[in-house]
């Protein structure tokens, strides 16, 4: 395939296992194995050795007794999918991890008071039941929610297992058979014809215009020939080799099978990946640290009170009332939800951006990445050859490459470049297919190879339909390209009736067309070919290659109508006509450009602080040229080749650490200590990887893990499965990419646009601060439920909150408000900072805790809500000094002439009425603050003066808020007597509150990196 | 090799020599932070108090701002043993009763006649003691009327040490809980007590009283009634001395060696009833068995 330097080079791989000294990390043998080059050696053996090392026979095949032998020892020719989970075990992986197994403890802890209580009393109370009732329902339907959130991913295998071939067609004892693909095995002759899938690894015997498509497995997107002959030292470049699961796309082919199942190629790539570690994603490395904390504070807290509580000589009842009040109190029950809420609405704002997140932690990881490995074919480029130079009157003019075609152009009067466009339209193949007449001409889909595609569309853009110049042009004959030739050629009638004599237009390799020409079309005048004018052509040639571009010659001639009358018999086989001492045309030169929208993006990310590092199976200098038009290298940066160039010293002179720069070639990476690795990862900015196999990819993901960053990649091979996997975060291509790809990767591009990612990470940046500050808002009506327990217990008052009341706050009014901070703008332009690093910037920090217990908790919560606890009983008659130690007498059922400061006295459930009211009056104030944490916690920076209150989520919320609590209020069960008093105890403390942390912010904001920013600022 | 790493580590987080860190802060550091919170938390303190000392200004000193969780005034009864409303006892144990009999004594030592006419009035009786303030100025310390002892006749415990329990005819003592303001009767008629046997749950749908056991009873003062010159109560504060009214009940015949469920309650037309979920208030209810063989 291809002219030019377009033999196929997109994979790079080595097959010299045994040549390398075996360098092992303890265990994880077979992993290592697995990123080690493909060990295929067959191609490099005739076929009788072939024949010889799987003992069958060239006409005959396998017989069937070896066959049947083959496939007991091999196993057959599928994918073994790797060892499941089963569901339940997943299923209670959900329902007992995190804060479940406190909140079961609490649950069970609550039955087992109520079976006490119900055993000892003849009238308990249904308090101790309910609420366990309702601890189990929060663990369980949380627990429900995150596995059918989990259940959704991890389907790899199968599509894997989607790409094996249904039947193949095998001679065993010279017979044909069709038989299961499953069933195939090793030695095995198989058949392939257009059309097929490729049942194994298969080494060609002999084949007839046979062509397969790679794509599936190294990326290249044009098919490719296959032939008997060993092209190749590399099996996964070499012509004689098909591979399992790829495409036949034309012709037949005959092979003996040399690999089945997981050995294939391809079978190893699926181990590999589904082999994978994938590790934990960021967020939930952050969100298990949040959880331990919590985790350890609660048990200490509880068992704490709960020794505490027998020592004060409480009874064990009473103690484990206390001790699920503390574990009640202590776990923010509604906040995993939150956080998966406030994940799924940034996964749905995302795909509405074309960013389809298919792991909803991966939402976050793209905000905190700070390597991207980006593939380049289609992500950076368009995926689709375009013309992009041509040469011709001595000029190189520029095509329009633009998505849009609103490029300069050129002048379409020269007559040079109405023959050049002629020979282009009809020394060429490729067809617009049937149907797509309203569809632009970009859209339209093509038959025919890449470059011929490009010709085509450039060609029917300027000069319009190239159909009918065909038409008008009949093909009489016609040589088409081949490797040896390297050029094609054709030979048509003319347009000018009255003219009989034929048009002979080639395109090949310019400089085997030039070899032909003798002559050279300038300014429409047939000019001999000088030195002069060759060494134009010949700098044409190099610039046009240096910018990586894929460069085809032109060339025609009028045949003299003496020699070649009408009718003349062209034989094409054994050539009868004149094919030198043509007229050069021009050049035209196509690369696949890149996408519009990419520079823009790769600078956002470079202001970002992340780096991007290109990584393809291209060849170095079109990855460098295009990494140069895209900023990947950005403009003055060079790269050690270019300063050697520059100061005209060899390479090996040139101080590496001046290049910023670096163009690594695959073959070089395979030579390639841990250490040099990390070295050139670390040392330069701006690295493209060229001709790089899967399994290097996947080291070059590893090694950037290594120091230290969370990794995108982008790709859409199964080549690049492996590297997705791998990858903090692994990028798929929707349009282009194979389902393998999109099954290992976390989230995929819809739109295939590089750009996308830029808004992915913009996303989850927002996320994560937003959660900060969602964390930041439900902890802090924590502590305040903590403190009454603990004044409970210590200063024997009566209890200012119940347990239900703190489920009321943590399920219901703390929800929607906590929610809508994910809706909040960001405070700056978030994508001006760097990354965040995952060793110092937490989640929750201690800073993030200081500010929510030790500050706004006590100044707010606990001192507004222990107001009007004390305002609602003093008005009732109990003056706070009476209430110190009367607790025991006020828990006391037989007690019914219970004294107050006023000489009053009160029966046991006249003074329980009052207690409800305390805790509404308690709930109703924490509510009252929680307007003011919810205002605070909007912004960690700016006052909220300069950020608004444009978030209608979070006013929303408020009101849910309010409404809510009114209703809890005043809704018959929970006694609510005389007046709105509580809804006014809390306002100075609300207040408070928000100026506290204006002013807090306002010193932020004022000294930069001062004492208050150092300690307070989360 | 990682253990003596971590552990390293954390030694170092406790007490870094190099930074001179303890707990990842210099001594300065933690001077700063222990500072900043002593400071914030005095002055949240002082705004905690401040705040309360307001509330607490506007409060009544004599009569509290809200007094409607006290429509129905509780009643209990004396003596109380601990925790249950049982008044369980053998006549020929006397250690059974006897502790009866001293809580009976204890409880009405204050009801005296002699410590009574020392600190209290011999008021009118049948009518509300009406010692109103006359606008800002309080009209206190307010007197309180006598409620000698002797008002209880054969519940009294001065003529029988033992109040009945002894010989099977238990006297039970039942007080209406202080309600400041609270004046119950209406057009003279004093609110009353009766006793009556309680209906009781024994199965699905299925009460029992205990009416034929019950047997007679008396009441003093005669038909339990709380006198008017009791009310209204002042308040701790305004009125020190206040003597709150009781009634005895005196059980001449009720049926010995059985659980006989008793509810007593006040009648007052201007007490509403109290809700079905407190059992005290306006109401009374125990267990009185006495065992005799």
């Amino acid at each position: 395939m291809g002219y030019g330097r377009s033999d196929s080079y997109r994979v790079a791989t080595t097959q010299d296992k045994d040549d390398r000294s075996p360098k092992k990390k303890k265990g994880a043998k077979d992993m290592d194995d697995l990123k080690k080059e493909v060990p295929i050696t067959e191609h490099k053996m005739s076929i009788e050795e072939v024949c010889r090392k799987y003992q069958t026979d060239i006409v005959q095949g396998l017989t069937n007794a070896k066959a049947a032998e083959y496939l007991i020892r091999d196993g057959p020719n599928a994918l073994t999918p790797p060892p499941t989970t089963p569901e339940w075990v997943k299923f209670c992986r959900q329902l007992f991890g995190g804060f479940s197994v406190l909140l079961w403890t609490g649950a069970i802890l609550c039955f087992l008071a109520y079976a006490i209580q119900a055993a000892t009393e003849d009238d308990p109370a249904g308090d101790n039941l309910y609420l366990g009732i309702v601890l189990t329902a929060v663990v369980v339907i949380t627990g429900c929610f995150s596995y059918f959130q989990e259940a959704k991913s991890s389907k790899i295998m199968e599509s894997f297992k989607n790409m094996v071939p249904q039947q193949a067609l095998v001679i065993r004892e010279g017979e044909k058979v069709q038989i299961n693909a499953e069933e195939v095995v090793g030695g095995d002759l198989v058949e392939v014809k257009g059309g097929d899938r490729i049942p194994a690894d298969i080494r060609v015997v002999s084949a007839h215009g046979c062509k397969v498509d790679n794509s599936s497995l190294t990326g290249e997107s044009e098919p490719q020939s296959r032939s008997p002959d060993c092209t190749h030292d590399n099996p996964l470049e070499t012509r004689n080799i098909a591979f399992f699961s790829t495409n036949c796309v034309e012709g037949t082919a005959r092979g003996i099978v040399i690999c089945t199942g997981d050995n294939t190629v391809m079978g190893r790539i699926a181990t590999l990946t589904s082999g994978l570690e994938t590790g934990k994603t960021p967020i939930a490395k952050e969100i298990e640290h949040f959880i331990h904390i919590i985790t350890g504070v609660a048990v200490f807290l509880g068992l704490t009170f709960f020794i505490l509580a027998i020592v004060l000589g409480y009874s064990w009842l009473e103690a484990v009332i206390f001790l699920i009040g503390i574990i009640v109190a202590n776990v923010p029950e509604g906040l995993l939800a939150t956080v998966t809420v406030c994940l799924t609405l940034t996964a749905k704002r995302m795909a509405k951006k074309n960013c389809l997140v298919k792991n909803l932690e991966a939402v976050e990881t793209l905000g905190s990445t700070s390597t991207i490995c980006s593939d380049k074919t289609g992500t950076l480029t368009q995926n689709r050859m375009t013309v992009a130079h041509m040469w011709f009157d001595n000029q190189i003019h520029e095509a329009d490459t633009t998505e849009d075609q609103s490029g300069a152009s050129f002048d379409k009067s020269s007559i040079t470049w109405i023959s050049l466009a002629r020979v282009a339209a009809l020394c060429n193949r490729a067809q617009f297919k049937a149907g797509q007449d309203q569809l632009p001409i970009l859209k339209r889909d093509v038959a025919g190879d890449a470059s011929e595609s490009a010709l085509l569309k450039c060609i029917e853009l300027s000069c319009g339909s190239v159909r009918a110049m065909r038409d008008r042009n009949k093909k009489v004959a016609e040589i088409p390209f081949n490797s040896t030739n390297k050029y094609q050629l054709s030979v048509h009638e003319t347009e000018d009736l009255n003219d009989n004599r034929y048009l002979l237009v080639m395109k090949g390799a310019p400089e085997r067309v030039l070899e032909c020409c003798s002559t050279i079309l300038v300014q429409g005048k047939e000019q001999p070919l000088d030195e002069e004018l060759k060494e134009a052509f010949q700098n044409a040639y190099m610039e046009l290659g240096g910018l990586g571009e894929r460069v085809l010659g032109f060339c025609h001639v009028l045949l003299p109508e003496d020699q070649y009358p009408k009718g003349f018999a062209f034989d094409t086989d054994d050539v009868n006509f004149q094919t030198k001492d043509l007229c050069f045309v021009g050049l035209m030169s196509m690369i696949d450009p890149p996408r519009a929208a990419v520079p823009d993006a790769v600078g956002k990310c470079r202001s970002a602080g992340i780096k991007v590092i290109m990584v393809t199976g291209d060849h170095p200098i079109t990855a460098k040229a295009i990494a140069k038009g895209v900023g990947i290298i950005s403009e003055g940066n060079e790269t050690v080749e270019d300063i050697a160039a520059r100061l005209n010293i060899p390479v090996s002179q040139v101080n590496p650490r001046d290049a910023k720069a670096c163009v690594c070639h695959g073959t070089d990476l395979k030579d390639l200590s841990q250490d040099q690795m990390d070295d050139i990862l670390r040392n330069h900015t701006e690295i493209v990887f060229a001709r790089t196999s899967p399994q290097q990819k996947l080291i070059i993901v590893e090694g950037c893990q290594r120091l230290g960053a969370i990794v995108a990649v982008t790709g859409d091979g199964v080549n690049d499965s492996p590297a997705l996997k791998k990858a903090d975060i692994g990028v798929a291509m929707g349009i282009s990419g194979s389902d393998v790809s999109k099954q290992a990767a976390d989230m995929i591009l819809l739109d295939d646009n590089f750009a996308s990612i830029v808004t992915g990470v913009e996303e989850g940046r927002l996320i994560f601060d937003n959660l900060k500050k969602s964390i930041a808002y439900t902890l802090t009506s924590n502590i305040p439920e903590i403190t009454p327990f603990l004044l409970f217990i210590i200063v024997n008052i009566p209890l200012p909150l119940g347990t239900i009341t703190i489920l009321c706050i943590d399920l219901g009014t703390d929800m929607v408000p906590a929610i809508s901070l994910a809706y909040e703008a960001a405070e700056s332009d978030i994508m001006k900072r760097q990354p965040r690093n995952p060793f110092r910037d937490k989640l929750v920090n201690e800073r993030l805790i200081s500010i929510a217990y030790g500050q706004i908790v006590t100044a707010g919560f606990a001192l507004g809500g222990f107001f009007a606890y004390f305002v609602i009983l003093a008005e009732n008659g109990f003056l706070p000094t009476t209430l110190v130690g009367i607790r025991l007498n006020w828990d006391d059922r037989s007690c019914n002439d219970l004294e107050d400061t006023y000489g009053q006295q009160w029966t046991y459930e006249q003074r329980k009425i009052v207690e409800f009211t305390c805790h509404t009056a308690f709930f109703v104030s924490i509510v009252v603050v929680q307007w003011a944490d919810v205002i605070i916690c909007k912004t960690r920076r700016n006052s909220v003066f300069q950020q608004g209150m444009r978030n209608k989520i979070l006013i929303f919320g408020l009101f849910e808020e309010t409404a809510l609590a009114a209703f809890l209020s005043y809704c018959p069960v929970t006694h609510v007597s005389h007046g709105n008093l509580w809804w006014f105890c809390a306002f100075p403390y609300s207040f408070l509150i928000f100026v506290y942390d204006e002013v807090r912010k306002l010193l932020i904001r004022r000294n930069p990196g001062g004492w208050v920013e150092r300690e307070t600022y989360y | 090799m990682s253990k003596d790493g971590e552990k390293s580590g954390w030694k170092e987080y406790i007490w870094n020599p190099r930074t001179r860190e303890f707990m990842g802060r210099t001594a300065s550091s933690w001077g700063l932070i222990l500072l900043f919170y002593v400071v914030f938390y005095i002055f949240l303190a002082g705004l905690f108090a401040l705040t309360m000392y307001v509330m607490l200004q506007t409060l009544d000193d004599y009569k509290p701002t809200w007094q409607d969780r006290l429509a129905t005034p509780g009643m209990v009864i004396r003596p109380k043993s601990d925790e249950t409303y049982e008044i369980v006892y053998d006549t020929r144990n006397t250690e059974t009763w006897d502790l009866y009999a001293q809580a009976l004594d204890k409880f009405l030592t204050p009801y005296n006649n002699s410590l009574q006419t020392e600190k209290n009035k011999e008021c009118t009786p049948d009518e509300y003691f009406l010692q109103e303030d006359t606008g800002d100025v309080k009209n206190n310390p307010k007197r309180s009327c006598q409620f000698n002892r002797t008002i209880l006749e054969a519940c009294s415990g001065i003529n029988d040490r033992y109040y009945g329990y002894q010989i099977g005819q238990p006297c039970i003592i039942i007080k209406l809980n202080r309600v400041i303001g609270m004046l119950p009767g209406k057009d003279g008629q004093a609110p009353f007590v009766t006793c009556a046997a309680k209906k009781y749950k024994i199965g699905k749908d299925q009460w029992r009283e205990d009416t034929d056991k019950i047997g007679e009873m008396v009441y003093f003062p005669p038909n339990g009634i709380f006198n008017l010159m009791y009310y209204p109560y002042y308040g701790k504060k305004a009125q020190v001395n206040y003597s709150q009214p009781l009634v005895a009940v005196k059980f001449l015949n009720i049926t010995t060696n059985e659980d006989v469920n008793i509810e007593c309650r006040i009648n007052a037309t201007n007490i509403p009833i109290g809700s079905e979920r407190d059992k005290f208030a306006g109401r009374v209810s125990f267990k009185l068995r006495i065992n005799t063989k």
